[in-house]
């Protein structure tokens, strides 16, 4: 529940500058992150949920094909949960190319996804772009992400968990 | 080992995760593939998410206005200004009055030209506000100031004094999002102004359009005006869509291959007409 209330307003306030302050420039995929932790750390349904939710926002504001970016970000969660039982994503090298790997795979999915709906577009460049920034700023914002998530945690679970 | 209502349970406890992913993969899969008709999807998620990134979206847009005009008009004056705080905060102040004002007077000059536009076409209209723009290969929109409480409702067209925009394709209370012509999944019944020769206009996902089903005898020329038909029931007949920038033989032998680069420069656009007829 706790990654709901961090991430929800996170990702909104990203949608918002998306679309103004930023809004021509390739920006890091910041849905995309927020999924990559939440499946790298646990499998979790709430994981899952959150996925279609940041992707069906982004798909509902920037009014592209519903269901493109949940799709794609389901299934990067699920791929980065099988590929996190062999790596740990500990080292600011390993997140930024799982970071990376994930915008990859995320972009090569909505592109399959509009190439099934009859949209030919041809947007590898603008994937590069975001892959490259994405892998860039995802560990800082990892970093971010963890000390929100233990500033909400209790108190006395933290305690515990030492 | 005989399947019971245990074994059952306890398999779906297990797997939780994996079969909610698989579900909620399916369903996304599934919208993304019907997404032609016309079902209304996210309305409820459209609504909540533009009630909250509204004001953030509007405060974002002065921030940056203030920013650029602050940049161009007061940072650049500061070495030659600068002596005494006194007369910097003097000049800082004019500027800011100076940079209210001339952003008034070019207010007043769009706002002035979208009357004349709205005075001289013989349909209802209202005028929005662009709010926030989203520029990728596979979604190229925009979002207006302007909703179902302000009359507006899905494909009604959305154009400025210089030419069509695009259509509506959703409606919050107080936010439209508008598909612009330039998006993939955009296409427009035109005319070519010169020869009157009839063809489709679409979106190629980038900046500009393509033109299509113009015949390789058929006489269209670089320069040539395109404009809509009227066609559709959505655009009105004879507005202005993009000039002819590009004539290519396409591969087939049969169509020519022709780029079209909108008359509406979308960088620079704050202010549009909805047609509300």
């Amino acid at each position: 529940m706790k990654e709901f209330i961090i991430f929800l307003p996170l990702a909104a306030l990203y949608l918002a500058f998306k679309s103004t302050l930023f809004a021509s420039v390739p920006m890091p995929d910041l849905p995309l992150i927020i999924v990559f932790y939440s499946a790298y750390r646990k499998t979790s349904i709430e994981g899952v949920i959150l996925a279609f939710i940041l992707g069906y926002m982004d798909d509902v504001m920037s009014g592209g094909i519903i269901g493109a970016s949940s799709f794609s970000l389901i299934i990067v969660y699920m791929a980065v949960r099988l590929i996190a039982l062999k790596v740990h994503f500990s080292t600011v090298a390993t997140r930024a190319g799982g970071a990376a790997s994930a915008a990859l795979l995320k972009g090569v999915l909505i592109g399959m996804v509009l190439r099934s709906a009859g949209i030919h577009v041809s947007f590898l460049g603008n994937v590069l772009l975001i892959t490259a920034a994405t892998g860039v700023f995802a560990p800082a914002f990892i970093t971010l992400f963890t000390r929100l998530i233990n500033l909400v945690s209790p108190a006395a679970f933290k305690d515990s968990a030492h | 080992m005989p399947i019971t209502e245990r074994n059952i349970s306890s398999f779906l406890k297990r797997h939780q995760a994996l079969i909610v992913s698989a579900l909620l993969a399916l369903y996304s899969l599934h919208l993304s593939l019907t997404y032609k008709k016309e079902i209304p999807r996210g309305a409820v998620v459209y609504e909540t998410v533009s009630f909250v990134i509204g004001p953030v979206q509007r405060a974002a847009l002065s921030a940056q206005k203030a920013v650029k005009g602050l940049w161009t008009d007061y940072v650049f004056l500061v070495g030659a200004a600068g002596e005494n705080t006194l007369l910097k905060s003097r000049i800082l102040s004019l500027e800011n009055e100076n940079m209210r004002l001339k952003d008034e007077v070019l207010l007043g000059k769009r706002l002035q030209s979208a009357l004349e536009f709205m005075d001289a076409v013989d349909f209802n209209s209202t005028a929005a506000r662009l709010t926030g723009v989203t520029s990728t290969p596979w979604a190229k929109t925009i979002t207006i100031d302007k909703g179902a409480s302000g009359g507006l409702a899905k494909d009604m067209a959305v154009l400025s004094a210089s030419g069509a925009i695009g259509r509506i394709i959703e409606t919050a209370s107080n936010a439209s999002t508008v598909l612009l012509l330039t998006d993939a999944r955009s296409d427009v019944d035109v005319y070519v102004e010169r020869t009157r020769i009839k063809a489709v206009i679409e979106g190629n996902g980038e900046d500009s359009l393509i033109l299509k089903y113009i015949r390789i005898d058929d006489d269209v020329a670089l320069g040539d005006v395109v404009i809509t038909s009227g066609l559709t029931g959505i655009f009105p007949r004879g507005i202005a869509v993009g000039e002819v920038v590009r004539i290519e033989k396409s591969r087939d032998n049969f169509f020519k291959y022709i780029e079209v680069k909108p008359k509406v420069a979308l960088k620079t656009l704050e202010e549009v007409i909805v047609v509300t007829d």
